[in-house]
């Protein structure tokens, strides 16, 4: 058997869905997908993309595996918890390993107005791994704007919501939901918990959509916003609107989460009992010189990728740009000061 | 008018785990204040203190978003189902 014949054969079992045929394949191996998240739903998938065939896939992860992700999120195991891969590496080397035909382009970096357009310009379909709105809202600006589609998902306990937005063709997530909650507003998987399997059914949504828009079903494309609740099977499908022409986002071409511009320093909750601080222009951090500085007050250790740095009741992610996830605080202020005691600002 | 309000997963605490709650109304504010009669805070969770919808929730007229139709004044009629959808954070 050659190994052109293998190839070939990889994908005949998906072929043989009249909706996809050889041509669908085909499309499929020429398709490029951006996935801003690599979590829960962003590994879920990442691996369905990878498998199915899609040609190329962006995989963006600002963080690190920790213990608590490895229940639902599947592209990690303990090791990568132990030598603190980042997500978006620790993704791509299992997805190289599960089909080498996919080109894969991992990212650790944060996303930010100044880098979303740059990661999704060049894509056909953006899906959405994030876990927050502020991200959300960003990604939908940038997507509206670039005239990218882009798939929502979202799942906390055991039920989740999933969209997919065309721009141009359907409402996108502003003429839905005019604005994000304001932060406590909604519940969030540090505090209502998340359901591994929810997140497998929301992610498997999101692959589907993102197979029709590859493969040359459009016309098949999901018309609802879908609410699925795992637990009970209750399913929530609701006609999505028509597109709302005073939508500041696609109506009106006005894209305030695109358009704000951060502070040379950007601080925010991130998770349980952490705080990112992004500083702006990107820093260049030299480990080795900044390890020895650091050995005098704590305990370093620092691979490729990171450093970090233990220090009394705070743990420290320096990433070389300078950005950092300050553990063991929740009070911005705090983490700041932290944050200049250490590495200086 | 009897009408079905569809409660979302994250507002049963307010109504004891029900999934749907039956009142009578004759427009989707109405609707929303019978449900708060009966489940007194739950209201709040979905329109601003002013009474205008909150921004990151959508309320639904037989799966038609009412943004589209006459907003909280929306008339309806026996039978109508009336549903409720938070925006959802999460997925990491």
């Amino acid at each position: 058997m050659s190994s052109s014949l293998v190839v070939s054969q990889r994908y005949h079992r998906q072929e043989l869905i009249p909706e996809i045929g050889r041509e669908g394949q085909r499309r499929l191996r020429e398709a490029r997908v951006c996935i801003i998240g690599i979590g829960a739903l962003g590994t879920h998938v990442a691996d369905q993309l990878a498998r199915a065939g899609a040609g190329f896939l962006r995989l963006v992860d600002r963080d690190v595996p920790e213990l608590t992700n490895l229940q639902r999120q599947v592209l990690f195991d303990e090791a990568d918890v132990e030598s603190a891969t980042p997500k978006a590496i620790a993704a791509a080397r299992r997805l190289g390993a599960i089909n080498h035909e996919v080109e894969l382009e991992p990212v650790v970096d944060d996303v930010n107005p100044y880098n979303v357009e740059r990661l999704i310009s060049d894509v056909d379909v953006v899906i959405d791994g994030s876990d927050n709105f502020e991200l959300r809202y960003l990604l939908n600006d940038a997507s509206v704007k670039l005239g990218r589609p882009w798939i929502y998902g979202g799942v906390i306990a055991t039920h989740g919501t999933t969209m997919t937005i065309i721009p141009g063709e359907t409402p996108c997530l502003r003429c839905v939901f005019p604005e994000p909650p304001p932060p406590g507003a909604a519940p969030t998987c540090d505090t209502a918990g998340v359901l591994g399997p929810a997140v497998a059914v929301i992610g498997a949504l999101q692959a589907v959509e993102a197979i029709k828009l590859l493969t040359g079903n459009r016309d098949a494309r999901s018309r609802w916003l879908t609410s699925f609740d795992v637990w009970t099977h209750e399913l929530v499908r609701i006609d999505l609107p028509a597109r709302n022409p005073e939508c500041p986002t696609c109506g009106l071409g006005r894209y305030e989460f695109l358009d704000r511009t951060l502070p040379t320093q950007t601080i925010q909750l991130c998770g349980r009992d952490a705080v990112q601080v992004v500083v702006h222009p990107r820093a260049s951090l030299s480990f080795p010189a900044l390890a020895e500085r650091l050995s005098r007050s704590g305990e370093v250790s620092y691979n490729r990728y990171l450093m970090r740095f233990r220090a009394g009741a705070y743990e420290l992610t320096i990433f070389p740009d300078g950005r950092a996830i300050v553990r063991g605080t929740t009070d911005p202020a705090e983490a700041r000061s932290i944050y200049a005691r250490y590495i200086g600002m | 008018m009897a009408v079905t309000v569809l409660i979302p997963a994250p507002l049963r605490r307010f109504t004891n785990e029900q999934a749907s709650v039956q009142v009578e109304a004759g427009t989707v504010s109405e609707a929303l204040a019978k449900l708060d009669a009966q489940f007194p805070g739950i209201r709040d969770r979905i329109c601003e203190p002013d009474g205008r919808l909150r921004r990151f929730v959508s309320v639904f007229v037989n799966g038609r978003d009412v943004r589209s139709l006459e907003g909280l004044d929306t008339p309806l009629r026996e039978g109508d189902e009336v549903g409720i959808i938070p925006a959802m954070a999460g997925g990491r």
